[in-house]
């Protein structure tokens, strides 16, 4: 799915969702290869809640788009991505798929106008773990799940819900004011197979996860040892209460919207399974008719036509809950459990930024000991808390960059979800509103025949 | 429910379905006792399609009905049969469920004005087997069945659904021109309980069904014999073209009204799910929403609460599926399953009919042989063959009186089925457009608060 991010870099609004000129364009429709593009993907992920300032492709004519002002006229600079065309590669265990990622831009960073590379579901993990390593305190997009049941991970439909989901990831990080300038995300989209392959063999390799597994369970005995020798028996925690309001909300919010994902998910199923239930019915209704005959005969038969219609916009509807409702929502659920990720990773830089200022603290005491003592290890000590009181700062230092960028990242992130849930939300309503309609009209038909026999 | 049966005989007309009358009657429903009668049983039986001539109870006013002309008079003879207040008597394995029969006539065969009298199911499965036994050709309204599933038989909607369709089955008697006229049903309307019980017992000793059995038997051995006798090796059955296409209709409808009530339960068990879908995303909705707040929360608390009104309304409308659609459907399977008893008792007549002819035919010629050869035996052969010419002039009419009944029958049969069955769809029509259109109307009246946010 093509999407437009304005790169212009004019403050605030960049970046964030402007949500009326969203949904105006969304509604608009009015771009020839987005509507192309949109007949193809049902969901529009939440990175459109960019401003849609620039046309898509360069065979339309110049911007007309519906929000006005500095961002429109072209020659702006913009960057596109969409992940396209799954492919099944190799046989057996080894199979996997793979995406053509096409990357358009005017930019030179982006080697535009067009850059077309081929891509899996691992490189875009690589991606996002980088991304995850490098920048502490923002809310990095999160990743479709890794596994899934063996017998349904080629199915048409898991295949396009991925799709879909690494298409709006790579989006979200192409539309983030910081996320964007990162090399890592150039690696990505212009580096050829060959080379991306080996870099993220390498990264495995070195900085794999399974490492950095290691080098958290080191950092998490030392903080025991320090907690034991500072007296403490629990882990350090903030007590700034309205991180603690924040911090419930967070939690409270992953179960709600998981419950509703869950109710979601069975709402589609009790669709289709409605649907199921009345192509049955129209059939055995025909039959009937079949075998009665005359006016009886003939309104049997057109309720079993009806039913059979009826049938078919059910299935349909119940994909479209699936795509444009289910999930989006499950990807919410994603997307807050990235935000309680960089909420570790705050827990750990505070207890870090605790920590080390009490060990600087207690080496200022033995250094002013020592000092009074005029010992020889006075020298020692004075070289031993400079570090220390460095290391300290530069611990403080990395913790409040850590809360002044969650705080932006929140407002960003409380602006996404309204416009994103709130047309999530809209389209459900919208599409049950239009299928009860179709519904209604269909039995209403077929009340005049019945009435006349 | 109370049923109005109109007991004037004229020609034709009487007893058979006006129905146009009939629906009339149905959607004025202005008899005032009949409204509340309604209101708990929602399902008109077939016997309704009797013309409404008289009003059902005495402190309503006079005849104010939709059918003009001779019968609306007051003071015609009536009879009305309601099968009433299901309760549990007895315990553990002994326990049934015993229904206040109420007749309400101005004629004095029934005891008028009215005679209550408490009944249970063996003694409806009497009547109707003594009239099977006496009056062949009629296609005698069937029962529910005999059996359930343990743990269903005290279930509310299984007592509901029988005592339904006991009271269907009981006015379909009384509102037959002939059926209505027996001892029997007099019987099982008037009489004291220990009485009816006494009878009841008496019936299944000597004139059981096990019995009827054993006769059965008699006389499958004797036409098996007869067979042989005379050369044949299958049992004779009618030739007549039009008779076979009847048969074959009567088989290909039980099978396709069989298919159509199993699909209708089906989709009421769909509804019933789908409510219960939507409910339990309304509780996530409202959840998720007063974890929100302000106008994304408000929107989503909205959205809740639609789902659980619409969780409400769908399960009503299954349990209106259910009695208006699903059990007519299944009475008229059992219908059909009562024509084709009364095809195998056309069967057996005609059977008989062709064996005493054939015997007749071999005595006759035996008698002029013994006569020929002035033997003794003559006079013996005589007064045989007479009586056996006597019996075949009597299986004769039996059978032709058999086939006349059944085409009165099946007449009656297609009128009343046009009219029911049309009905039934009528109601599923309505219902599901009705319920389409609540549902359309719900959604609808969220999507401006979802457009605000």
């Amino acid at each position: 799915m093509m999407m437009i991010t304005n790169l212009q870099a004019s403050g605030k609004g960049e970046g964030y969702t402007s949500k009326s000129a969203f949904l105006i364009s969304f509604r608009k429709r009015n771009l020839r290869s987005s509507k192309s593009l949109l007949r193809n993907c049902a969901f529009l992920p939440p990175a459109i809640t960019v401003k849609f300032a620039m046309i898509s492709t360069e065979s339309d004519p110049p911007a007309e788009t519906s929000s006005p002002g500095p961002r429109s006229p072209s020659g702006q600079p913009f960057v596109m991505i969409s992940v396209t065309e799954p492919v099944k590669m190799g046989t057996g265990v080894q199979s996997y798929i793979s995406y053509r990622v096409i990357t358009k831009s005017n930019m030179t960073e982006f080697e535009g106008p067009e850059k077309i590379v081929i891509r899996r579901y691992s490189d875009f993990e690589w991606l996002h773990d980088k991304l995850a390593e490098k920048y502490k305190g923002i809310f990095i997009p999160p990743l479709p799940e890794k596994s899934a049941v063996e017998k349904f991970r080629f199915s048409a439909e898991f295949i396009e819900m991925r799709r879909q989901a690494l298409d709006v990831f790579i989006n979200r990080i192409a539309s983030h004011p910081v996320l964007r300038k990162s090399e890592d995300l150039r690696t990505f989209l212009l580096e050829e197979e060959e080379r991306m392959e080996r870099i993220r063999s390498i990264e495995a390799g070195i900085f794999s996860k399974k490492s950095s597994d290691i080098f958290q369970m080191f950092k998490d005995v030392q903080s025991k040892v320090s907690d034991v020798v500072l007296g403490k028996e629990k882990p350090v925690e903030e007590s700034d209460p309205e991180y603690e309001k924040l911090k419930n909300y967070i939690f409270e919010l992953e179960n709600h919207l998981a419950e509703t994902q869950k109710q979601a998910f069975r709402l589609v199923k009790r669709h289709r399974d409605l649907g199921q239930s009345l192509a049955d019915f129209g059939k055995a209704m025909k039959l009937l008719g079949a075998c009665e005959g005359e006016s009886l005969g003939k309104a049997f038969s057109d309720l079993g036509s009806k039913g059979e219609i009826l049938s078919l916009k059910l299935q349909k509807e119940a994909h479209n809950l699936l795509m444009n409702f289910e999930e989006p929502l499950k990807d919410y659920v994603r997307a807050v459990q990235s935000i309680k990720a960089t909420m570790a990773d705050r827990a750990n830089a505070f207890r870090q930024h605790c920590e080390l200022a009490e060990t600087t603290k207690l080496k200022e005491i033995n250094l002013d000991k020592l000092m009074l003592m005029h010992s020889e290890r006075a020298r020692e000590a004075e070289t031993d808390f400079k570090e220390s009181k460095a290391d300290s700062e530069e611990a403080t230092k990395r913790f409040e960059a850590i809360v002044k960028t969650m705080n932006e990242e929140l407002a960003r992130f409380q602006e996404q979800k309204t416009a994103d849930l709130g047309l999530a939300f809209h389209e459900f309503a919208k599409g049950q509103a239009k299928l009860a309609h179709d519904i209604a009209d269909a039995w209403r038909g077929v009340l005049p025949k019945l009435e006349a026999l």
